[in-house]
């Protein structure tokens, strides 16, 4: 695959290793020239001095036979539009966004960023999974940004728990594809399986269909 | 967006009539020379203005019969935008020297708080036409300017 | 060790030992005289002379793409070099390499190849008025493992 990357920085650094390490083809932007110089004398030809935000700058960089495109700056509006400028210009199908601030994670989701990455909020999610507040933790994003793989975490005083799926009011175009229960072998819920406090299930959802998931599976009885 | 009397000067016919006129509620991001020309173009008309800037010491540009709100606050943070009024507002112009963080506030002001009426400042010609196509108002000074000149050295 | 412009090149053995010779190429008229220089040094010790022509790649194309205008110009260039090199009695190996950066892949390929000396010619230019060495000139000057002798054409 064709990789760009812009940012020359640690992220940067890190992810054009990995990736030569797996035998793609990378190409680090940065408007430092020190920076590129240091790439070029320790990965080769693998850095171009330019700014990934202009449209001349991805021109050069061949963004349009790019198959990933990662904005891994420390500026967040910077990798939002290169992203942008990328996906609209040069048609690269998958776009992936550092997200420094991580209120704006939903935003760049919103404005069709495939992949906003905040490392904070990943964090975050794996923390306040145990406080009932946060039930929810993304897993991964598929579809290019269009499908969540979330878990849900069913808690006590949910308006789910004693129901049987068939009668929760799901969002369309989500599915539940594995309930986890302590002491059980992962499942795959039917329309029959009842759902208990401390359940744990897997499901796919759309990005609009998030906030109605939840609500169905982990919303409280009484309003 | 309201309707209010306002007394507009008839000169053609010597009379002062009273005329309907529209007040827009207008958030400004960015209080640079331009932000702050505006700013006190659309207030000396009437206008609701808010200016926005990360630098308090920008709000020095603003004459001092400016009526409007300045506040110190970043014009791409939702909770700034909101104790500004952006979900009243009519019009948000994005004007701050960077021009990814006037298209990155444009959007949201766009996309996110559906204002009516979206403009930014983009410097570069070819990201502008990117977001054009995206279907953001976008203007280029650079553009712009330079067929001013050309007009007026061929004149 | 002296150089005469033209005719006879002395040569003190002591300090030049030869046994490969990489000569980079590029199409220009500076090529003449740049592998003739590298034939005559070579002759004497009897050393291998390699002709190299490194078509750049631009990014918005695979490394390996085909680009039939920029391999004619190069293959044009290593036939003359074969020419010239007959011309004055000596047999060269000629390669044509695609890379992204001409500076690197010179570099690379005398450090394969294991050469003693590398041969680049300069066409004189002046871009934007001064005076400018380009890229890859400077780039071969600073990394290459071996010596290298650049050959400056003559201001016409």
């Amino acid at each position: 695959m064709y990789i760009i990357i812009v940012g020359g920085g640690s992220v940067g650094y890190s992810l054009c290793k990995a990736l030569l390490r797996e035998g793609h083809e990378v190409l680090v932007l940065d408007k430092d020239p020190a920076k590129c110089e240091k790439f070029e004398d320790e990965f080769g030809s693998v850095c171009m001095r330019g700014d990934g935000c202009e449209v001349a700058v991805l021109a050069e960089a061949g963004a349009s036979r790019a198959d990933v495109f990662i904005a891994a700056t420390n500026e967040d509006e910077d990798n939002l539009v290169a992203c942008q400028v990328a996906k609209h210009k040069f048609g690269v199908p998958r776009t992936i966004a550092r997200v420094n601030d991580p209120k704006n994670e939903e935003i760049f989701r919103r404005l069709g960023v495939d992949c906003p990455v905040s490392v904070t909020n990943v964090i975050l999610e794996h923390i306040e999974e145990k406080l009932p507040t946060h039930p929810l933790i993304h897993l991964l994003s598929m579809g290019e940004g269009k499908m969540e793989v979330v878990e849900v975490k069913v808690l006590e005083g949910a308006r789910s728990v004693g129901k049987a799926v068939k009668e929760l009011s799901l969002p369309p175009d989500s599915v539940l594809a594995l309930l986890i229960r302590n002491g059980q072998k992962p499942q795959v819920p039917t329309g029959d399986t009842v759902l208990n406090v401390n359940d744990r299930i897997i499901a796919l959802t759309t990005v609009d269909g998030e906030e109605a998931l939840k609500e169905a599976l982990v919303g409280r009885s009484n309003g | 967006m309201f309707w209010r009397k306002l007394p507009v000067a008839c000169y053609y016919t010597g009379r002062i009539s009273l005329e309907e006129a529209v007040i827009v509620k207008v958030i400004i991001m960015g209080c640079g020379r331009v932000g702050a020309q505006l700013a006190s173009l659309l207030d000396a008309e009437g206008h609701d203005v808010t200016v926005l800037d990360i630098n308090a010491h920008s709000f020095r540009r603003l004459p001092p019969s400016f009526s409007g709100t300045a506040l110190v606050g970043d014009g791409t943070d939702l909770e700034t935008l909101k104790k500004a009024g952006i979900e009243q507002a009519d019009a948000f112009v994005a004007v701050t020297q960077g021009d990814n963080r006037n298209v990155m506030a444009a959007q949201i002001a766009k996309r996110i708080f559906n204002v009516p009426k979206v403009v930014c400042r983009i410097y570069d010609p070819l990201r502008k036409d990117v977001y054009e196509a995206l279907g953001l108002e976008a203007l280029s000074p650079t553009t712009i300017f330079a067929e001013m000149l050309k007009d007026r050295v061929l004149s | 060790m002296r150089l005469h412009r033209g005719e006879t090149i002395i040569v003190d053995e002591q300090y030049m030992k030869l046994e490969r010779v990489l000569v980079a190429v590029n199409g220009k008229d500076s090529d003449v005289e740049t592998v003739k220089l590298a034939c005559d040094l070579a002759k004497k010790f009897k050393a291998k002379v390699y002709v190299v022509y490194v078509i750049e790649v631009k990014r918005s194309l695979p490394l390996d793409a085909t680009i039939e205008s920029e391999i004619e110009k190069a293959e044009k260039a290593l036939s003359r070099a074969e020419e010239i090199a007959a011309e004055h009695d000596y047999e060269v190996e000629t390669d044509l390499v695609q890379a992204r950066e001409v500076g690197p892949a010179i570099v690379d390929e005398a450090m394969e190849r294991d050469v003693d000396l590398i041969v680049m010619g300069f066409g004189y230019k002046k871009r934007f008025g001064i005076f400018n060495l380009g890229r890859v000139i400077p780039y071969v000057l600073e990394e290459a493992p071996c010596r290298v002798l650049l050959y400056r054409e003559n201001i016409s």
